[in-house]
């Protein structure tokens, strides 16, 4: 049975949390020297990015302050043709972008508005005129916009990645949301990561310790992943296959007759945005959050598989806790052997209280170099912060000062641990946990009981429902073995 | 000779300040160019950097330009501000309205009447007024222009690239060259240089400016490394004679993945020039008005 369960579960989350502990850096000699070279290399990234950020704050403010011309403004500038779409994203522009995103999740420079900016650079780029839309689905699905579809709205309801969302109705009576993807844009970064001199040189400064042809190869996999609309359908359905009947999670099903590599089209769902939360009772938010935790440890935990763009733009809110998730172009699936180290780590350190066996875990998952001296107590010491929430039961508030302090400590050159820590690539995505969920969390300062909520998802222990939304999830989850046996 | 004093310290954010303040929010008219003009798509071209650069080294082999800037400009002291007072000027002629472009043209000559001496290395007097020497400056910008976008940027059809020497002219008549001097073709612009190829030499001064300028000391390291790509394509897109007369060795042959790196250099140093305050406004102002001009220019 445990074993089973082992091979079923397995546990990043709470330990995933954990290897924001571990530095990006190889063990290294000179640790002041060697932070001065990272803080230069970063300011590097950051100037790289900062072209972005600055244009994904001033955009808007240029349509707001445009009035009652917002509207033409907004199609003035609209991309026309694949031309436009090359200038405004080709020579690394796009390739640029990726990058500011990929620094978002290895900076503690930025502060939090600003990583927000950061994750919101796809919105910055003008949207595309309706001609242009109409083209590629034309290309894609076979006929224009109107033939395909029963209803079509010309005007994009959103910025995607690399896309935009129209909303349409099918033929057969489904009020679907299409997204289109810019056209040559995968062409155009495709040539970009094809010619790696200058990014090569651009990361050899910005991160001197780092294996840069490891960075360039998870830099153009996950380019390549998003640019293949297919893969997101695939991810998304496998989604929302999961949470089918889930009393609080929403996913949107895929329509796959109408969706190709360039075009995704899935159910149309509507609500609230994470902006307008803030006019919400703390409540309502409290149990926006718990639904957003559950999901994130939940699919971690039972799928193997974690959602790496947790930005605020993914969610609708409903009310009552329900939450619809949108946006599955960047999901990272775990095999049992990599999550099996994470699940030990905090297995041994928030349940049997066993720090050997933490260091051990850590050691197994390559984070600590075997035979590093130091004690382990000092070890522990240094990886508490990022077990905080859940080595105790009670309530707990998030707060923006928990995600920050989780990111410095991640970027704590003083340690004597920086020698001796890594994190294996198949790992780094997870530090989006701290500064996507954390940040996204204590921005809404929810509350909740989290280790108790932790201990029903985590597999060495699936304890009991400790709120209301877990006794329905329980109940979801027999009904769903039920299905399953039938 | 003193040895230059400051560093390059602000490049970015004084160039992209200076540029700022010459996009107008709302001119009174569309300036001695507009947006329909070839020169606006040159000047906003992904290689105008390049051709910015290109000019310099084009400009300091005529040995009296290159002594008015050595012994009347602060550039040893103030080496950024410089360049960025350079190219305020270029960008408020060909973006400003026209009564602005004017008044900018008007104190550059009055700063000219001041400029006059005797060039140390020829022996020759000189002013900065000289319509001479005005028309080797201005036919060195409107060459490279050219040149980079034809090597690095969009390339100009032949009668596009006779529109934008021909356009052009009206920058060297606000500085004091009559119109009948200016070379209004390609052609006639290449005539021009051959004639006064002669005269050219690379100075003391000249060889030590540009090599401050190709390897400026202080740059931030991020930069400095897209300097170098932005400086190799400079030399390659200059003439080889005037490879020759700077003593730059021959360049390998650009080949596409190379031209696809300079490129690339190019559109980071664009993003990092974008993300200086103001830059992005400036260019939607200028984007919408080439829009407008495009879309009036295929319905009417």
């Amino acid at each position: 049975m445990t074993g089973r369960l082992r091979k079923l579960t397995l546990a990043a989350g709470l330990g995933g949390a954990s290897i924001a502990a571990l530095t990006l850096l190889r063990g290294q000699q000179n640790r002041r020297a060697a932070r001065l070279r990272l803080q230069r290399g970063l300011a590097a990234l950051r100037l790289a990015a900062r072209g972005g950020a600055r244009y994904a704050s001033n955009a808007p403010r240029l349509f707001a302050s445009a009035g009652e011309h917002r509207e033409q403004l907004r199609n003035d500038l609209a991309l026309q043709t694949a031309e436009d779409v090359a200038a405004t994203l080709g020579t690394m522009k796009g390739v640029l972008m990726k990058l500011g995103q990929m620094a978002s999740y290895v900076d503690d420079g930025l502060a939090p508005a600003a990583r927000r900016t950061l994750s919101r650079l796809q919105d910055s780029v003008p949207p595309m005129s309706p001609e242009l839309a109409a083209q590629v689905i034309t290309e894609e699905l076979g006929a224009p916009p109107a033939e395909v579809f029963a209803t079509w709205d010309p005007e994009p309801i959103a910025a995607a990645s690399i896309g935009q969302v129209h909303r349409a109705m099918t033929r057969d009576g489904r009020a679907v949301a299409v997204k289109v993807q810019y056209p040559g844009i995968a062409e155009t970064i495709a040539a970009d990561l094809g010619n790696v001199a200058l990014l090569r040189r651009m990361l050899k400064i910005t991160a001197p310790h780092q294996d840069v042809d490891a960075l360039l190869a998870e830099l153009r996999e996950r380019v390549t992943e998003e640019l293949d609309y297919r893969r997101e359908a695939r991810n998304q359905q496998m989604f929302a296959d999961f949470y089918r009947g889930h009393p609080t999670i929403s996913v949107p099903d895929i329509v796959p007759g109408l969706s190709t590599r360039r075009v995704v089209t899935s159910d149309l769902a509507d609500g609230a945005r994470f902006a307008e939360l803030a006019g919400w009772s703390q409540a309502e938010r409290d149990l926006a959050a718990e639904t957003i935790y559950r999901f994130v440890f939940r699919s971690l935990y039972e799928a193997h598989a974690f959602n790496g763009d947790p930005h605020p733009g993914n969610y609708l809110f409903h009310g009552g806790g329900r939450v619809t998730f949108l946006d599955f172009g960047l999901v990272k699936y775990f095999t049992s052997e990599e999550l099996k180290p994470l699940v030990e780590m905090v297995k041994h350190l928030c349940v049997d209280n066993d720090p050997e066996g933490f260091r051990r875990a850590m050691e197994d998952a390559g984070f600590l170099m075997a035979g590093a001296p130091l004690p382990t107590d000092m070890i522990v010491e240094h990886m508490a912060v990022f077990y905080d929430t859940v080595r105790e039961r009670g309530p707990r508030t998030m707060t923006g000062a928990y995600a920050t302090a989780v990111t410095r400590r991640f970027f704590d050159f003083r340690s004597p641990l920086t020698a001796y820590v890594q994190i294996p690539r198949s790992y780094v995505i997870l530090q989006r946990i701290n500064l996507g969920l954390f940040a996204l969390l204590g921005d809404l300062a929810a509350t909740a009981d989290w280790r108790c909520i932790a201990e029903e998802i985590w597999p060495f222990v699936q304890g009991p429902p400790c709120t209301p939304m877990g006794a329905a999830e329980a109940r979801w989850r027999s009904g769903r073995e039920v299905t399953a046996a039938s | 000779m003193m040895p230059p004093e400051g560093t390059v310290t602000g490049l970015v954010e004084r160039s992209a300040a200076a540029y700022v303040q010459a996009v107008p929010a709302q001119p009174a008219d569309d300036g001695f160019f507009g947006p329909a003009s070839v020169t606006w798509r040159v000047s906003t071209d992904l290689s105008a950097p390049v051709a910015g650069l290109r000019s310099l080294l084009m400009q300091a082999l005529h040995p009296l330009a290159m002594a008015g800037v050595d012994q009347h400009s602060d550039w040893r002291r103030d080496p950024v501000g410089r360049l960025a007072a350079t190219s305020a000027y270029e960008a408020t002629v060909t973006f400003g309205d026209r009564a602005t472009a004017t008044r900018a043209a008007e104190r550059v000559k009055a700063i000219h009447i001041h400029v006059r001496g005797v060039d140390t290395v020829t022996g020759q007097p000189y002013a900065a007024g000289d319509p001479a020497l005005l028309l080797w400056v201005h036919v060195a910008l409107v060459d490279s222009g050219l040149a980079a976008a034809g090597l690095l940027g969009t390339p100009l059809t032949a009668t596009e690239a006779d529109a934008y020497v021909a356009e052009m002219r009206i920058a060297a008549e606000l500085l004091g060259v009559a119109h009948e001097q200016v070379p209004g073709s390609v052609a006639a612009m290449g005539a021009y240089i051959d004639k006064v190829r002669p005269e050219l030499r690379c100075t003391p001064a000249a060889a030590e400016s540009m090599s401050y300028l190709l390897d400026p000391p202080g740059l931030d390291e991020d930069i400095a490394d897209l300097w170098q790509d932005i400086r190799d394509a400079a030399v390659l897109s200059l003439p080889a004679w005037a490879r020759e007369l700077y003593g730059y060795a021959e360049p390998p042959p650009l080949t596409d993945e190379r031209r696809t790196g300079i490129r690339q250099a190019l559109g980071v140093l664009d993003a990092v020039f974008m993300g200086e305050p103001g830059v992005v406004e400036a260019r939607q102002r200028l984007t919408l008005r080439m829009r407008r001009a495009r879309s009036e220019g295929t319905s009417g």
